[in-house]
């Protein structure tokens, strides 16, 4: 079970912003992709997420098409946290967590709508908030909320196997520590759940923390891709982000200067 | 109240049980507003006599010939105002969209006067009033939305500004518009269009009357089977599209269904302003945003308020009549203000 690109190409507005990139997100396995500014990350996210078709290349989910793959059924499939926009009109908290409930039709999933609802306010500490009008949280308050819905699209009743695939956009902006830890560790708790995911981050020590993988990008190529302790080295993060950067293994810790 | 839905089959409708109360509140209004109006005008009858059947022959044919259809008309221009309000809002994303500020109304009405001034020498009287009248004032609306969709690039949430501005310039072409036709219109034609500025449910008649109704049920129920997309659509067009949202349809139902019940009212009742604005933020204040609670809370709050705008026109300065656009705009425009100052303050 994976999500797997091969070989894309994606150009927007006319500039080439994705050259040739052939990655796989597994399940139950975490990939971060790290990169400077403009190299192409959320891009990558999007495209695997199914928003952006590649001008070349394929994107398979557990070996099928994507483009085989209906509106509905990749809502069932994935679920994408990325830049959000203002809402216009006053929603409880509560309104905007059960918005990530896709209806199944079946009810077997339709039945457990309190159970998980309930299961993913608890997951994500959220109880105090949720009778809240939205528009009133705070931008940290807000995103926590926006990932407990993408939470909910990915719920499926204890017995379920079928794959779940999970694309985070710097999650962690606008979070303190607590919660940013909090969050990546509810993250690592839904990959060993069996989902797979993807997450574009800034953070290296947190992407070396919490991850399975790490890719890098720049430019709109892929310039690696491995465990964590392979792939951040300081003489490549000194080149891709030109700055100095010390790397110390055991725990493996990243320093700027 | 919801564990009665879940046991007859309704599941996760997202909607809460006080506002099935407010809902059943908002039926019972409209119902009781009906009610009053169809027996209150220049021929009062007393609803125990109505109920006994007590009435004299001359009573029946105006309550059935002429109060029963005008009451049954606002309504459902009251109706297919306050849910196109509410849906319009939803769509752009945006609480000052109305189908009167944006200049939807104006193109229907834009599109009816065509109707009457050209269409007359090419089509016989009863087809043009039932059938070729609500297509030209639905040809209007649409193209004003298309137009809308166009300029505020998909009614992305920046195109504020550039939505009010377009309204503003259409509501001037069709003045404009109104005004060439009127010069260029005979007697009989000037007088049927008189009432498209100002709007009125006086001498609507059962032919003409079944068509629109036929209309605008259709519209409206097209509508309510988007009410959760149109949620959706709040946390953004691309969060809508993740979630399982087919954003493009979604966009050419609700620009059809508000066309088609803008188009059809405003080609019996003429222009009226501010209802689509009014109803929909009132019914928030009363129970929340969300679409499935507020596109039928619109209808029927729209319904209540029209019979009553519209009873309040014909008993207000008796034997005379006001116009009905006169009282929905003594009301929405100091509502309009209210509400632009909000939006500054917030």
């Amino acid at each position: 079970m994976s999500v797997r690109c091969e070989s894309i190409d994606i150009n927007l507005n006319k500039r080439e912003i994705l050259k040739n990139i052939s990655i796989e997100v597994n399940e139950k396995e975490i990939l971060s992709i790290i990169g400077p500014n403009g190299a192409g990350k959320s891009t990558l996210l999007k495209s695997l997420a199914g928003d952006i078709n590649p001008i070349s290349g394929n994107i398979f989910y557990d070996e099928k098409n994507i483009n085989q793959i209906d509106i509905q059924e990749r809502a069932f499939t994935r679920s994408v946290m990325s830049q959000l926009q203002p809402i216009a009109f006053d929603f409880s908290v509560k309104e905007i967590v059960e918005m990530g409930w896709v209806d199944r039709g079946e009810s077997e999933y339709a039945d457990q709508f309190d159970d998980a609802v309930n299961e993913v306010i608890r997951k994500c500490g959220v109880k105090d908030l949720i009778d809240r009008n939205f528009n009133t949280l705070s931008g940290g308050e807000q995103r926590r909320i926006h990932f407990a819905r993408t939470l909910l699209q990915l719920w499926r009743p204890s017995n379920s196997n079928d794959p779940k695939y999970l694309f985070l956009d710097e999650p962690t902006a606008n979070l303190d520590l607590t919660y940013e830890i909090k969050l990546l560790n509810i993250v690592k708790e839904v990959a060993q759940e069996g989902a797979g995911v993807m997450l574009v981050l800034h953070d290296l020590n947190l992407a070396a923390k919490f991850s399975d993988k790490v890719a890098i990008l720049k430019g709109g190529s892929l310039i690696d891709i491995g465990l964590p302790k392979d792939v951040l080295k300081s003489t490549l993060l000194s080149e891709i982000y030109e700055i100095d950067v010390e790397v110390k293994n055991d725990p493996l810790l990243i320093t700027y200067y | 109240m919801n564990s009665f839905l879940s046991a007859i089959g309704i599941k996760n409708i997202h909607i809460s049980s006080r506002q099935i109360i407010i809902l059943n509140v908002f039926v019972i209004t409209s119902c009781v507003c009906f009610l009053i109006a169809s027996v209150t005008g220049s021929i009062n009858v007393s609803i125990g006599n109505l109920i006994r059947g007590d009435i004299s022959e001359l009573t029946r044919i105006v309550l059935i010939e002429i109060r029963l259809p005008r009451v049954i008309l606002a309504a459902l221009v009251g109706a297919s105002l306050g849910i196109s309000g509410a849906a319009l809002q939803g769509l752009f994303r945006n609480p000052l969209a109305d189908p009167g500020l944006i200049g939807v109304s104006a193109g229907a009405a834009l599109g009816a006067t065509l109707v009457i001034v050209l269409g007359s020498s090419i089509s016989s009287g009863l087809f043009l009033g039932s059938f070729l009248l609500p297509l030209g004032a639905i040809s209007g609306a649409m193209l004003v939305i298309m137009m809308l969709y166009l300029l505020t690039k998909g009614f992305g949430y920046q195109g504020v500004t550039y939505m009010l501005l377009v309204g503003i310039a259409v509501n001037a072409i069709a003045g404009v518009g109104i005004g060439i036709l009127t010069f260029i219109s005979t007697d009989s034609e000037l007088r049927g269009l008189t009432f498209w500025t100002m709007g009125s449910f006086g001498g609507v008649t059962w032919p003409l009357l079944i068509p629109a109704i036929v209309i605008i049920i259709i519209s409206i129920s097209s509508m309510m089977t988007v009410s959760r997309n149109l949620d959706l659509i709040q946390l953004g067009e691309p969060e809508a599209y993740r979630l399982g949202v087919d954003v493009k349809k979604l966009k050419y139902k609700i620009i059809i269904s508000c066309a088609a019940a803008v188009g059809a009212s405003v080609s019996l009742s003429g222009m009226i302003g501010f209802v689509g604005l009014v109803v929909p933020h009132l019914v928030r204040l009363f129970g929340g945003v969300n679409h499935n609670y507020l596109l039928p809370g619109s209808a029927f709050v729209g319904a209540a308020l029209m019979i009553t705008a519209d009873m309040l026109s014909r008993t207000i300065i008796q034997p005379a009549e006001l116009p009905v656009g006169l009282i929905t705009s003594a009301i929405g425009s100091p509502f309009f203000l209210w509400l632009i100052f909000r939006i500054k303050r917030s």
